[in-house]
């Protein structure tokens, strides 16, 4: 059984509010219980639903972890830019997912994620991004620091809270400053103490 | 002295997301648009989704189809949720084949003359004036106007056509099939509907490292203020869907 990080919720629970902009850093070893722990209290404590955009990994493979966790995926869309990448990677037995061709198709997502928040007009609604890492392979740092500007603008204006991932230490520092500089709030796990 | 009130034309509200901000509230009532793109830019899809928001609010619609025969044109939109069948069986939305319409008038030959082309836009009028249309499409003004041997000729069409249908208040797109939305591209296939028409938009795509992305820009509207920004495009189930280009990523590679 998997211990989520309680700690975050508590954090989720006290200081964010529906536009929030939350950049979240994770460790290499840690992302996904962190995610896992961000998504715990956002869909059984704030009954929120969303979008989950998956730049790191497939998002059969996350829905497949996060069923194990029993965390409930159904209220979450999945925006996948990495399956389209290989032959058959597009098929896929949940209703939920749907997929970008590729991580430098950012208006794509945007419009994707836009398209899906519509759906959810009767809950609070988050947008999850899974990672400034992933789309940093694809996307030169100056025109990922303007997605990402404009992603957090454009989100908080609707009151959409958005959850940015990223490996502090592995994130181009143009990128990183700017993420300082539009969050509006922190939790930081990057940085994983091995007792 | 009295100050001069800001003087605002009445808009025909596309309804197109993203689309009436751009042009700050909408076409300008009674306007003829040429709507230049390259072939799978989602000309054909933004046009019928402008005649169904048109037919939604109640308004008469007419779709004059020169590229496909109007069955293929219906059975290519019905994958959309944004399209209502029952616009068309209640005839808000009036889909004409202009191959049909050639044939009413006796237009059998390869290239028209001037008579034909007064007999084009008196056949397109009246229906527009019978009717009581409000918002055409004729998809597309490229394929009638290669039957028209001049320029000369396709001037005086097109003249004569955004003329009338002005007159008459109907606001209509005239989509033209360009073969390159580069700078340095022309807005038409023929090079003067651009200079005749009310307003330009032009859809086309920007190569990013090998993908295609969609994007749409108001070159010209006269009577609005209005972007002139290009805009990412994506045709989803509930229509088209926009958002500004990234700055960085706005050029072909």
């Amino acid at each position: 059984m998997i211990e989520l990080d309680g700690g975050i919720a508590a954090q989720l629970a006290e200081e964010v509010n529906p536009s929030s902009a939350i950049q979240v850093r994770v460790g290499t070893s840690n992302s996904f219980l962190i995610i896992a722990s961000i998504l715990q209290p956002l869909i059984q404590g704030f009954e929120m639903k969303g979008v989950y955009i998956c730049a790191s990994r497939r998002a059969v493979e996350i829905i497949q972890t996060l069923d194990e966790i029993g965390i409930d995926t159904t209220g979450i869309t999945f925006i996948d830019t990495v399956s389209a990448g290989f032959i058959g990677g597009t098929e896929t037995p949940y209703e939920n997912v749907r997929f970008v061709d590729s991580p430098i198709m950012l208006e794509s997502i945007m419009l994707q994620t836009l398209y899906h928040l519509g759906e959810h007009t009767d809950t609070g609604s988050f947008v999850l991004l899974d990672s400034v890492n992933a789309l940093s392979i694809y996307n030169e740092g100056r025109m990922l620091a303007e997605y990402l500007h404009t992603f957090i603008n454009t989100f908080r204006a609707r009151e959409v809270l958005t959850a940015i991932v990223n490996v502090p230490d592995q994130t181009p520092p143009g990128v990183l400053a700017n993420l300082d500089l539009y969050c509006t709030d922190l939790i930081d796990r990057g940085q994983v103490v091995i007792n | 002295m009295m100050p001069n009130p800001q003087y605002e034309r009445d808009r025909c509200v596309t309804g197109i997301r993203g689309l009436d901000e751009i042009l700050r509230g909408g076409i300008p009532y009674g306007s003829t648009v040429l709507v230049a793109g390259t072939c799978g830019s989602g000309k054909t899809t933004m046009c019928m989704e402008f005649l169904v928001n048109g037919a939604r609010a109640g308004e008469a619609c007419a779709h004059f189809s020169a590229t496909e025969p109007s069955v293929k044109l219906l059975e290519n939109v019905r994958q959309f949720d944004f399209f209502d069948m029952r616009l068309v069986d209640q005839g808000l939305i009036n889909v004409f084949d202009m191959d049909v319409l050639f044939s009413w008038l006796g237009m059998t030959k390869s290239t028209f003359d001037l008579t034909d082309i007064d007999a084009m836009v008196k056949s397109i009028t009246d229906i527009v004036n019978t009717i009581g249309v409000t918002r055409l499409v004729i998809d597309s003004v490229t394929t009638l106007c290669y039957k028209i041997p001049s320029e000369q000729l396709i001037r005086d069409f097109l003249f004569k056509l955004g003329k009338a249908l002005s007159t008459l208040g109907c606001t209509a797109l005239l989509v033209s099939e360009i073969t390159s939305s580069g700078a340095k591209a022309y807005w038409s296939s023929f090079g003067v509907e651009e200079a005749i028409l009310d307003g330009i938009l032009v859809l086309g795509d920007v190569e990013r490292m090998g993908h295609l992305l969609r994007f749409i820009q108001v070159v010209k509207m006269r009577g609005t203020q209005h972007s002139r920004a290009k805009y990412a495009m994506e045709l989803t189930r509930k229509g088209v869907m926009m958002t500004p280009m990234l700055k960085w990523g706005a050029a072909n590679d």
